[in-house]
């Protein structure tokens, strides 16, 4: 798979990963990030990766990375219906990872990467 | 492939200077165990407690559950490609200390969970009320980073549990079940009249405390295959995970596996119990189909008439647990699917992060997001400094009279995919 990138909102992606993998960083919400990538699928890109990963609901963590291709064009139907259903999933969930201590806000970083980490053995971007 | 299940009842556990069973009593030499805990040097302490059913005690947060066995005949040893060499298992005659657990407990990142309660309304929703737990809690050593942390935990469960197990080997057991199974060619001559079914059982495979070994392999490095159903009577399939602990399956359910027990109670009557079918539960979107695409091959391949799908966790594995039915089905092949359900606090949110039409015979383990208040226990084993950032939990969760309010999500196995659960609409 070539033409692929991550799109984070998580500080930690950026720091572990070299200068050779494509990554776009967002400052955002954990839902925000959710909605940009489907802003992408709209313009054509496809997901390579599940949006809903983790054990960490929305809600409990801040993070979020997905991996996307870059291509333009028709809409996949299957990436629509992935994030559709990610972003709606969001609302099942109480918001509250916006109070927690520093500590483990290093840890909701380290679990998003170690999910990201398991997707990238599987595909060079 | 035969294995007999020999069950050594144990009624009771208690610290003593020697290590033994006897009378239905599990003596525990603390001392020796600590040794092998501390095999390890990135583990700087542990603890050892007992928590029996019907007291006043909270273990939290629980990493995993581990049934103590031993392997007396037959090839390989319990926990291949872990503990023991690995060595195909699950044939010959294997022990088990019946009616107690081997509990770790220890917090790796901050918003972990695991919550089991020994009494109150919460003892309901875990199995694991009902055993006698001897709680092990882990300290690492400075500065030990959480993949080394959350790995020196999970196998040091194993090496008492085997420990322990080794303290059955010349117990005459109190009960002995024999589970077989035949090869292909041998179950279609004997059963010729009985529907060939298999059990896919779904792994959760994605990263740090998302994990799950099979004969030591990360299964997210695995491709969908076939077992011997008594192969994970042996411990063939362990568990790295807890986040979310109520959907989770610990390694006492993969030792335990009920829709493997209730396969096998109708094996050669009702049905003939082909094999079980493992797959994974990846990240990536290709590894997901790859995976599907695999174990639908397998299905029909194995002229399979029925499946039971088992989904570990919520979300992401919904996706699997979709396509393994759409294309099980598309096969010819009917599937009853097992799941649990996030509808929301009020029950009124879309369950599952997908469907389709082929999933119309689905069995849930009950809604993770109900919400339950657990009141205030004389003890806590392990702490509750961390209790309001686990799943299911929030800010309000530790109320001022000690009592925790909080969603099934934090309750270890209480909405067990696998149908390892007490509480039922029947």
């Amino acid at each position: 798979m070539t033409g692929g990138y991550i799109l984070t909102n998580n500080p930690l992606v950026t720091e572990r990963l070299g200068p050779d993998v494509p990554v776009e960083y967002l400052q955002c919400s954990y839902k925000s990030l959710l909605e940009a990538a489907r802003d992408r699928i709209h313009l054509g890109a496809r997901l390579l990766s599940h949006p809903l990963s983790g054990s960490v609901k929305p809600g409990e963590t801040p993070y979020k990375s997905v991996i996307l291709t870059k291509g333009k064009g028709d809409v996949d139907e299957q990436s629509l219906e992935l994030i559709e259903n990610a972003i709606l999933a969001c609302a099942k969930f109480q918001q509250r990872c916006d109070r927690y201590p520093p500590s483990v806000d290093l840890d909701c970083r380290l679990i998003d990467w170690t999910l990201l980490e398991g997707a990238l053995a599987s595909v060079i971007l | 492939m035969k294995l007999e299940i020999g069950n050594i009842f144990i009624k009771d556990i208690q610290f003593a200077a020697e290590a033994k069973v006897a009378d239905g009593v599990l003596y525990v030499d603390k001392a020796a165990l600590e040794k092998v805990v501390l095999e390890d040097e990135t583990i700087k302490s542990v603890s050892f407690d007992i928590a029996k059913p019907g007291e006043s005690v909270r273990i939290t947060p629980v990493k995993d559950v581990i049934e103590p066995r031993v392997k007396v005949e037959g090839p390989g040893g319990i926990f291949p490609g872990i503990i023991a060499k690995v060595d195909t298992v699950g044939s010959g005659k294997t022990h088990v200390l019946k009616g107690m657990a081997v509990v770790t407990a220890g917090k790796i990142v901050g918003f972990q969970e695991g919550v089991i309660d020994m009494s109150g309304p919460g003892a309901k929703y875990t199995p694991f009320s009902e055993t006698l737990n001897l709680v092990m809690v882990c300290e690492p050593v400075e500065g030990l980073k959480q993949h080394d942390y959350e790995k020196a935990v999970r196998l040091a469960g194993f090496r008492v549990a085997v420990a322990l197990g080794e303290l059955g080997r010349d117990v005459t057991p109190d009960e002995t079940k024999v589970y077989e199974t035949c090869g292909m060619k041998e179950g279609i001559e004997k059963y010729p009249n009985l529907p060939r079914v298999a059990y896919v059982q779904m792994l959760q495979s994605q990263g740090l405390l998302h994990d799950t070994y099979v004969y030591g392999v990360d299964a997210k490095k695995t491709l969908s295959t076939i077992l011997w159903p008594t192969e994970t009577m042996d411990g063939a399939i362990v568990s790295g995970n807890c986040v979310s602990a109520c959907d989770k399956n610990p390694t006492y359910v993969h030792e335990n596996n009920p829709v493997v027990e209730d396969l096998f109670a109708q094996h050669g009557k009702t049905l003939n119990f082909v094999c079980q079918i493992i797959t994974n539960e990846n990240v990536y979107l290709a590894d997901k189909q790859r995976s599907s695409d695999w174990t639908a091959k397998m299905c029909r391949l194995l002229d399979l008439d029925g499946v039971i799908v088992s989904q570990e966790g919520f979300g992401n594995p919904d996706t699997d647990l979709i396509m393994n039915c759409k294309k099980i089905e598309a096969q010819g092949v009917k599937t009853v699917i097992i799941t649990d359900e996030y509808a929301g606090r009020d029950g009124k949110s879309q369950s599952l992060a997908d469907a389709d039409p082929a999933a119309d015979a689905v069995v849930t383990g009950g809604n993770a997001n109900e919400v339950i208040v657990l009141p205030k226990m004389d003890k806590v084993i392990g702490t509750l400094d961390y209790v309001n950032k686990i799943a299911g939990a929030s800010a309000e969760t530790l109320q001022p009279d000690g009592s925790l309010v909080v969603e099934l999500q934090v309750i270890t196995g209480a909405t067990n995919e696998t149908g390892f659960i007490k509480l039922s609409a029947r």
